[in-house]
């Protein structure tokens, strides 16, 4: 049976094949995105739902003093809903927050998101590409008005240059990874960007190493020159474009000789660089965590919008800004109205026409003020008093993980909604144990705007059910209560009818029965629309219909190297774990890469007198985590880097919790620490 | 552009492999890792000369035998000795071919140089390497490689009967630039390359 892989957002199809209730292979399906290929996490690990730490059973207490009380479905419920409830009449709706997860279903978090904005009258609706794409997506919307991908998978194969940035994508997206380096074999350029030799700067034409943190002047720069050399697209600016002259006087300080002095890369590459991009007609750029991640993440993404749009890259085939989503269901939870501003389809909350589309829907009166965004909500607490999170593990994934479990510590009532056991569950109140991908209906959302069918292949263990399943059920007991309005969806599919019923012009042509043969992508807004591929052809979705550029300018990482703290701290992934490792680690991947290693440059462990495998601890101002060092020169001098799947040694302990103004993203890729040889 | 398969008139398109256009067994061939001409299994005749189906394009005017008393022979030949050389067990649609083909192998006597005597190599986590029941149809190379993934932990050693599937120096797959994708094992067509779920 064909299914969607729980891990990346490529949305890999795979065909597990099972006996006797064990996963026993993988195939990759021969149909888009993937046709037949997938790598190691979708091959070999999607059996953490037979981990011995999967939740069975609903659990309760009073207090975190108390054991765990294992309680029927009704009793957990009930408990949760009278909770709850008893927060909204005392302190109102600012006081609860719901985070769906970029994990679940797009059902799942629809339903999730309509709970609280529908019942609990609250827009603090997040969830955890809060702390990945966020930066994306504020700079894709104020620029082009969307924010996801602008071109389709498919367009690698008519694409002459790729620039990619701050992407490990050969490890964090490794089907995407080998179609680029694939594309490369055949003809086309690569030009890599990254502190870190990775698998993609391996196979590069062009690499281009700048300190962690000054992408932004690097592309400044290149559009400097473009401007300089005339390598630009007067026609495209003139007709697709708004606040050109406004944003190239802005441009001034970042010749090729500052860029160089700042960003440590030699001027004659730079200027190869902004010419190749310019001067190649299908040239796409791609990015991922490493521009995302910073207080200036926003800035940095929209630095490169604007280089695209002065080369004239959006809307044309084989081209265009392609953002990297992490998790399987990223683009498809914000789609959804995961996001605390805006309803399903990026309607914003504080606009009344949206409002009234979904209050005629919902039959509910809805709240027209922006609720915050996940960071601002850990910030929040005690004001906050009740979180309702769906698979969410915020201990492993926020920074600075000492701050944040001193907020749980202080949160009067949490609610964990999740397939296994993980670092947060320990400071619930409710405990919900929900059915993994492998059980249950419903759809993902691709990285590239296909949604597809995920299929129920096993019958959740011990009392499991679908995340969709519990919030309805919390949902129907809310609105007894509340006296207000709840569909008793019989299932997914018919989530999913209410879904294109709510957003019909992106949605509206995608059905269950469209689904069954492969994935389609939206906007989709008729049966027989075939879903659009490449965004923008003919217009942006501004107001005016054209693009913005915006003018933006290089600020330093909220904490540079002192003498106490001489190196700078990169964190990211590794081929085989997946974020927080709570699925990767419990499955058969964990025998391959089993505990957390250091990329340490061999100049700095040479000066440190740290070998290769020695242990080691890395100490920031926040915390210190043991490790083992590995030497290698894949991470530049003055630069370490930590890969955060590791419980037991947390990088975001490490981490600081310095904020980007626009997209509350943290500050993940730069902070200041030391290494201390431990014997 | 028109073609005569078997005596009867076809029509094709420009760049149509003659393998989408003829029923004809093969075993090398793969669309993804762009594997092709190695097997024989597809050969067919085109005005008196053997050609690979899986590797040769359709042309106008063509005249194209695929199951002459010959092309039969030595499909059958061809089966008759993989058999003999590797462990088949695990691939029933070669098994299935060979019925087909009423291939006898024990009329050849014994093979000097077989592979089913090699030990499968377990050397990481995730599959086995078993080399007993590799026909070297060289897709695995093929997908690790230029085909697919463009990471080349997989080579051909040798040549002729000794020919062999391996990785760089023979060294243990971990120590290799692999990156267990898997894929090898997805283009195997006969269970030398498996997952070590399957063998619980």
């Amino acid at each position: 049976m064909r299914t969607t892989c729980p891990y990346c957002g490529v949305g890999c199809q795979v065909e597990p094949r099972l006996r006797e209730g064990r996963i026993v292979e993988v195939r990759g399906a021969e149909i888009p995105p993937n046709h037949g290929a997938l790598c190691v996490k979708g091959r070999f690990g999607l059996d953490f739902p037979f981990s011995k730490k999967r939740l069975l059973y609903p659990m309760v207490r009073e207090s975190r003093q108390e054991p765990f009380r294992r309680v029927s479905w009704e009793e957990a419920l009930d408990h949760a809903a009278r909770k709850l409830l008893e927060v909204l009449q005392r302190k109102g709706p600012k006081a609860l927050a719901v985070f769906p997860s970029a994990k679940t279903t797009n059902e799942e978090v629809y339903l999730a998101q309509k709970l609280a904005r529908a019942l609990l009258g609250t827009n603090h609706v997040d969830h955890c590409s809060r702390l990945c794409h966020s930066s994306s997506t504020a700079a894709l919307s104020r620029s082009l008005g969307g924010a996801s991908m602008t071109n389709p998978i498919e367009d690698i194969w008519k694409t002459d240059l790729f620039l990619v940035v701050g992407s490990n994508t050969t490890e964090t997206h490794p089907v995407i990874g080998a179609m680029i380096k694939k594309r490369v074999r055949q003809g086309a350029r690569l030009l890599v960007v990254d502190p870190r030799y990775t698998g993609m700067a391996e196979a590069a034409t062009l690499w281009l190493r700048p300190r962690p943190g000054t992408d932004l002047f690097l592309f400044n720069a290149m559009a400097r020159y473009i401007l300089e050399e005339g390598l630009w697209d007067q026609e495209y600016v003139k007709e697709r474009t708004e606040g050109f002259a406004e944003w190239q006087a802005s441009l001034d300080p970042y010749t090729l000789e500052e860029a160089e002095r700042l960003t440590g890369v030699e001027k004659e590459k730079i200027a190869l660089a902004a010419r190749l991009y310019a001067t190649t007609e299908r040239a796409g750029a791609y990015w991922a965590m490493g521009l995302t991640q910073h207080t200036k993440g926003t800035a940095t993404v929209q630095a490169l919008v604007n280089l695209a749009l002065l080369t004239g890259k959006v809307g044309r085939e084989g081209a265009g800004l392609n953002p990297l989503r992490g998790q399987n269901n990223v683009q498809g939870a914000g789609d959804m109205g995961g996001l605390p501003d805006v309803f399903p389809g990026y309607l914003k909350v504080s606009d009344v026409t949206a409002r009234r589309r979904f209050e005629a829907l919902w039959g509910v009166s809805l709240n027209p003020e922006p609720g915050l965004r996940m960071t601002e909500v850990f910030a929040a607490i005690p004001e906050v008093e009740a979180l309702y999170l769906i698979g969410e593990d915020p201990v492993t994934s926020e920074p600075y993980q000492d701050h944040l479990k001193a907020k749980l510590e202080a949160l009067p009532f949490l609610i964990v909604q999740d397939i296994l056991e993980n670092e947060t569950t320990p400071f619930a109140h409710v405990v919900l144990p929900a059915a993994s991908f492998l059980e249950k209906d419903g759809t993902f959302t691709n990285t590239d705007r296909r949604v597809q069918r995920v299929r129920k292949i096993l019958d959740p263990p011990g009392e499991a059910r679908p995340d969709w399943w519990i919030t309805r059920e919390l949902g129907k007991r809310l609105a007894q209560a509340l006296g207000r309005p709840w569909t008793l969806h019989p299932g997914p599919e018919a989530i999913w009818e209410e879904i294109r019923r709510a957003v019909p012009e992106m949605m509206g042509g995608i059905t269950y029965r469209r689904l069954e043969e492969q994935g389609v992508r939206w906007p989709c807004p008729q049966e027989d629309h075939p879903g659009e591929a490449v965004l923008f052809r003919q217009r942006f979705n501004t107001p005016s219909g054209k693009a913005r550029f915006i003018p933006v300018h290089f600020t330093p990482p909220a904490e540079t190297p002192s003498e106490e703290y001489p190196l700078v701290l990169s964190t990211g992934r590794v081929l085989y774990h997946w974020h927080g490792g709570t699925l990767s680690r419990n499955s058969r991947l964990q025998e391959a890469y089993p505990e957390l290693k250091v990329e340490v440059n061999p100049k700095d462990a040479q000066r440190l007198g740290i070998g290769d495998g020695e242990p080691i601890q890395v100490v920031s101002r926040r915390g210190r985590i043991r490790a083992r060092a590995w030497v290698t020169d894949r991470t530049p001098e003055g630069v370490v880097y930590a890969p955060f799947h590791f419980a037991e040694a947390p990088a975001n302990r490490l981490t600081q919790d310095a904020l980007d103004p626009i997209s509350r993203i943290p500050e993940y890729k730069v902070a200041a620490v030391r290494l201390e040889k431990l014997d | 552009m028109r073609l005569k398969v078997n005596g009867q008139e076809r029509e094709a398109q420009e760049g149509t492999l003659l393998l989408d256009l003829v029923e004809v067994p093969t075993l090398c061939h793969h669309p993804h890792t762009e594997t092709k001409g190695l097997c024989r299994l597809c050969l067919v005749e085109v005005g008196g000369r053997l050609v690979p189906a899986c590797a040769t394009e359709a042309q106008e005017g063509m005249e194209v035998r695929t199951d002459t008393e010959g092309l039969r022979a030595l499909r059958r030949t061809l089966l008759e000795w993989l058999a003999l050389a590797t462990d088949l067990s695990q691939a029933p649609s070669l098994l299935e071919l060979l019925e087909a083909h009423q291939g006898q192998p024990q009329r050849w006597g014994g093979l000097g140089l077989t592979r089913k005597e090699r030990e499968p190599i377990r050397d990481n986590p995730f599959f086995l390497r078993d080399y007993a029941k590799c026909v070297n149809c060289r897709r695995c190379v093929d997908a690790c490689g230029d085909g697919i993934m463009g990471v080349y932990a997989l080579t051909l050693e040798d040549r002729g009967l000794l020919a062999h599937p391996t990785t760089p120096l023979d060294r243990p797959l971990p120590e290799t630039p692999c990156v267990f994708c898997g894929n090898c094992i997805q283009v195997c067509p006969t269970g030398a390359l498996r997952p070590l779920s399957m063998e619980v």
